[in-house]
């Protein structure tokens, strides 16, 4: 028998956490139960210690998705909490001028913003102060900015430029500076999403179901439920679908699996939602996602920035320092990006070519290659956010499965999306190559390693695939989050993000959730919600 | 389509087409080889030249060298060492898949170096290598796929038991401890490096 449930919220991350938490909040107030709020994640239902330091491949199979696509390489999470168990934790609200650009690619209709007309940083900035105190977001002193975040700083400032530090989502008492984010922090001293929203709507009452994959979504005529969500049961030993499959009949539904699931999701369902806009699948970005990394000598370090040396890239707080030098000024849109000092993983050693020649010679694996890894430990890995535009497209028909193809219990997945960067994407990315470049070779303290061609983009924060807009002939939902054509079916998260933002994404993305939750709330009672 | 396009829908058609395979090596699951197929030699031979290493008779977790598979080239610990072929047989890998298509095409390059690739030196495997993942090559991404599990073994630890330095050979040439189960005491300058544009971190 097919279960009812008021809302479904399939995703854990910071689209569905918020919604959760919030919806369970206005439950509360109106003295209602909000165990007929439930949360679909197909991962690991995890807890704040469930997390190692370990990169061994069954633990990334637990927490990582990593998505081989046509062009494009995207890291992301699985499991309760999303991409905030993983994440580096910078915090930071996007610049003006993201919200007003209108650079796009050139088959990307008329001349606009890119934006829908409600939201801007002014109407967007009470909704990041609230992200930021529910995510207790703080600054570093300068005493806890990393090594690797200080030497970035003192290239910045011996080659004339501002480096600002970066606030962060982590209880900066707590934190032992371990650089271990990357797999989920095992001291319980960053904020992820099972440390506040999650939690509280929990002791609310939520009703969290992990291990349930959705698969696809058709209208129900019962009203008030409007839809049934099929989700896919998974087994918690092998990370793989058992087979069975679960319904939910509900009146209201918000997607919330992120940029690489949400437009597959709809996709599949598109026979059963025959009015979703054409949009649905297009417009998938990377946030400009742009790594490079620099080689430090470090006897230069002491000369040169006057600094005790440098070999310590493996210890501290993975981000924390950025300049905005290559932002704040500029008038031309599509030309802008920051530079940010990051530690993904020690696996993105392979990202990077030696930086050596003769051309011919392999630069990105072989012998140099193994000699620029052996002074790994002096180097210091670089993200610039550019303004690119949103240069993928999924496939017509998605994967049988989840968002992309999964060939086994791992944590590769075969994307079924193509990436091809547009002539704006790769002139701004050579930009910042040119400027981090300028940076880190100035008085020979550096070497700048670049991204190997190798590997097109390879990006941690994948946005759009069902962009808001101001109408359904330019995106797939409202402003407000709604899928326009479908009352009480709501994208939140990553996938409804129309730009490149220039700074980690993840404040904005709690941010829009906040503002989609609030309207939600809003209109609860008229979507059948016990709400007043 | 870019060149560039043609050949990631030819790895993606690859890789489909290999799922079978790939499912049915999850149900077999791999016993620990006693002795070294000659494909597998092989392998080791490539990993050897995408992260070059020191010659050793065992692995970091004991499993079997083929003597002729390392070159020597470099002095530290290489991918062999750090246990490439055992996560490139790992079920959750599944490089078993994609195996048969990567060593018939290393072949073919390098018969035209004059051997078989396992029998080659180091600087003629790094020539066949270097054609194999040449942009021209319509199979250059599965080549791609098998150099990603060098790496995968050397810099991500990625069968390391501990995750410490101890049994990931890789993080011992980097410099990298690896677990850090106190953290680090002293991770700062302890001063202020910049100027700074912002007052709270963001712009405006
Ligand atoms: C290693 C890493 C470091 C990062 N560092 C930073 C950083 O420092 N700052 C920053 O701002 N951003 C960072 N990001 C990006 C940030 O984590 C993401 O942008 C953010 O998590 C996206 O939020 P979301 O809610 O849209 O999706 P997610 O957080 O990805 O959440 C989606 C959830 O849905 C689940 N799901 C997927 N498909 C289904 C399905 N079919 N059914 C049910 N559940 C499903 C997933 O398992 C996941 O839990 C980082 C990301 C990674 C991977
Ligand atoms: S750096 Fe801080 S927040 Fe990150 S894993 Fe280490 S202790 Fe946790």
């Amino acid at each position: 028998m097919t279960r009812r449930a008021d809302v479904v919220i399939a995703g854990s991350g910071f689209g569905g956490a918020i919604a959760a938490r919030r919806l369970a909040d206005a439950y509360a107030r109106a003295g209602e139960d909000p165990a007929r709020i439930v949360v679909l994640e197909r991962g690991e239902g995890f807890a704040v210690d469930s997390f190692e330091q370990s990169m061994h491949i069954d633990h990334l199979s637990r927490v990582y998705r990593l998505i081989q696509g046509q062009g494009m390489q995207v890291v992301t999470a699985t499991g309760l909490g999303g991409g905030s168990n993983l994440y580096l934790a910078a915090s930071l609200r996007a610049p003006r001028e993201v919200f007003e650009r209108r650079d796009r690619r050139p088959d990307d209709g008329p001349d606009r913003r890119m934006w829908p007309k409600a939201i801007s940083r002014a109407t967007l900035d009470p909704y990041y102060a609230r992200a930021e105190r529910a995510l207790r977001v703080r600054r570093p002193s300068w005493d806890q900015v990393s090594r690797s975040g200080g030497v970035w700083a003192a290239l910045c400032d011996a080659a004339g430029h501002t480096c600002d530090r970066v606030p962060l989502a982590i209880d900066l008492d707590r934190c032992v500076d371990a650089k271990w984010c990357h797999t989920g922090c095992a001291f319980g001293a960053k904020n992820s999403l099972l440390t506040n929203h999650l939690a509280i709507a929990r002791r609310r009452g939520v009703t969290v179901e992990p291990l349930r994959e959705v698969q696809s979504v058709r209208q129900s005529s019962a009203r008030p439920y409007r839809y049934v969500v099929t989700a896919a049961v998974v087994d918690a030993a092998t990370g793989r679908p058992t087979g069975g499959l679960e319904e939910l009949e509900c009146k209201v539904l918000v997607l919330a699996t992120g940029a690489m699931n949400d437009a597959p999701i709809l996709l599949r369902s598109r026979a059963a939602l025959p009015s979703l806009s054409e949009h649905v699948g297009r417009h998938l970005g990377s946030n400009g996602d742009h790594l490079a990394a620099v080689e430090l000598d470090p006897g230069r370090v002491r000369d040169v920035l006057g600094l005790p040396g440098y070999a310590e890239f493996h210890e501290g707080k993975p981000i924390t320092t950025m300049t905005y030098d290559f932002w704040a000024g500029r008038r031309r849109d599509g030309t802008r990006f920051t530079l940010q000092e990051i530690f993904l993983s020690p696996l993105t050693g392979i990202l990077y070519d030696d930086g050596r020649g003769p051309p011919g010679d392999p630069s990105w694996w072989g012998l140099q290659k193994k000699r620029s890894l052996a002074r790994w430990s002096h180097r210091i890995e670089l993200l610039a956010m550019v303004e690119d535009t949103h240069d993928g497209t999924f496939l017509p028909v998605p994967a049988p499965h989840g968002g992309a193809v999964r060939p086994n219990g791992g944590p590769v997945e075969i994307g079924t999306f193509t990436y091809e960067l547009s002539d704006q994407s790769r002139a701004v990315r050579a930009a910042a190559d040119a400027a981090m470049r300028a940076i880190a070779e100035r008085s020979g303290v550096g070497r700048f390693l670049p991204m190997t061609e190798t590997e097109g983009v390879y990006c941690a924060h994948p946005l759009g695939g069902c962009r808001m807009a101001d109408s359904p002939d330019l995106g797939v939902t409202a402003d407000d989050g709604e899928v326009f054509g479908y009352e009480g079916l709501y994208c939140s998260g990553s996938s409804v993000v129309p730009t490149s933002l220039g700074v980690n994404p993840s404040l904005t993305i709690a941010a829009v959730a906040e503002r989609i939750a609030s309207g939600l709330v809003r209109r609860g009672a008229d979507l059948g919600l016990p709400l007043k | 389509m870019t060149r560039r396009e043609v050949l990631r829908g030819g790895l993606l058609g690859a890789i489909a087409a290999a799922l079978p395979a790939a499912a049915a090596w999850e149900r077999t699951a791999p016993a620990q080889a006693l002795a070294l197929a000659p494909a597998d030699a092989t392998l080791q031979a490539f990993f050897d030249t995408v992260v070059p290493g020191r010659r050793v008779a065992r692995t970091v977790s004991g499993a079997v060298v083929h003597p002729g598979a390392i070159a020597g080239a470099d002095p530290d610990p290489g991918a062999v060492e750090a246990d490439a072929l055992a996560l490139a047989q790992h079920p959750r890998i599944g490089f078993d898949a994609l195996a048969p298509a990567s060593l018939a095409d290393l072949e073919l390059r390098a018969a035209e170096q004059g051997g078989p690739f396992l029998a080659l030196a180091f600087d003629a495997r790094t020539r066949a290598c270097v054609q194999g993942l040449d942009f021209g090559n319509p199979l250059r991404t599965v080549w791609e796929a098998a150099a990603a599990v060098a790496f995968t073994a050397f810099c991500g630890g990625a069968i390391s038991r501990t995750q410490t330095r101890a049994d990931a050979p890789g993080w011992a040439v980097m410099g990298l401890p690896g677990r850090a189960p106190h953290g680090y005491p002293d991770a700062s300058y302890g001063r202020r490096l910049a100027r700074e544009r912002t007052r709270k971190g963001y712009l405006a």
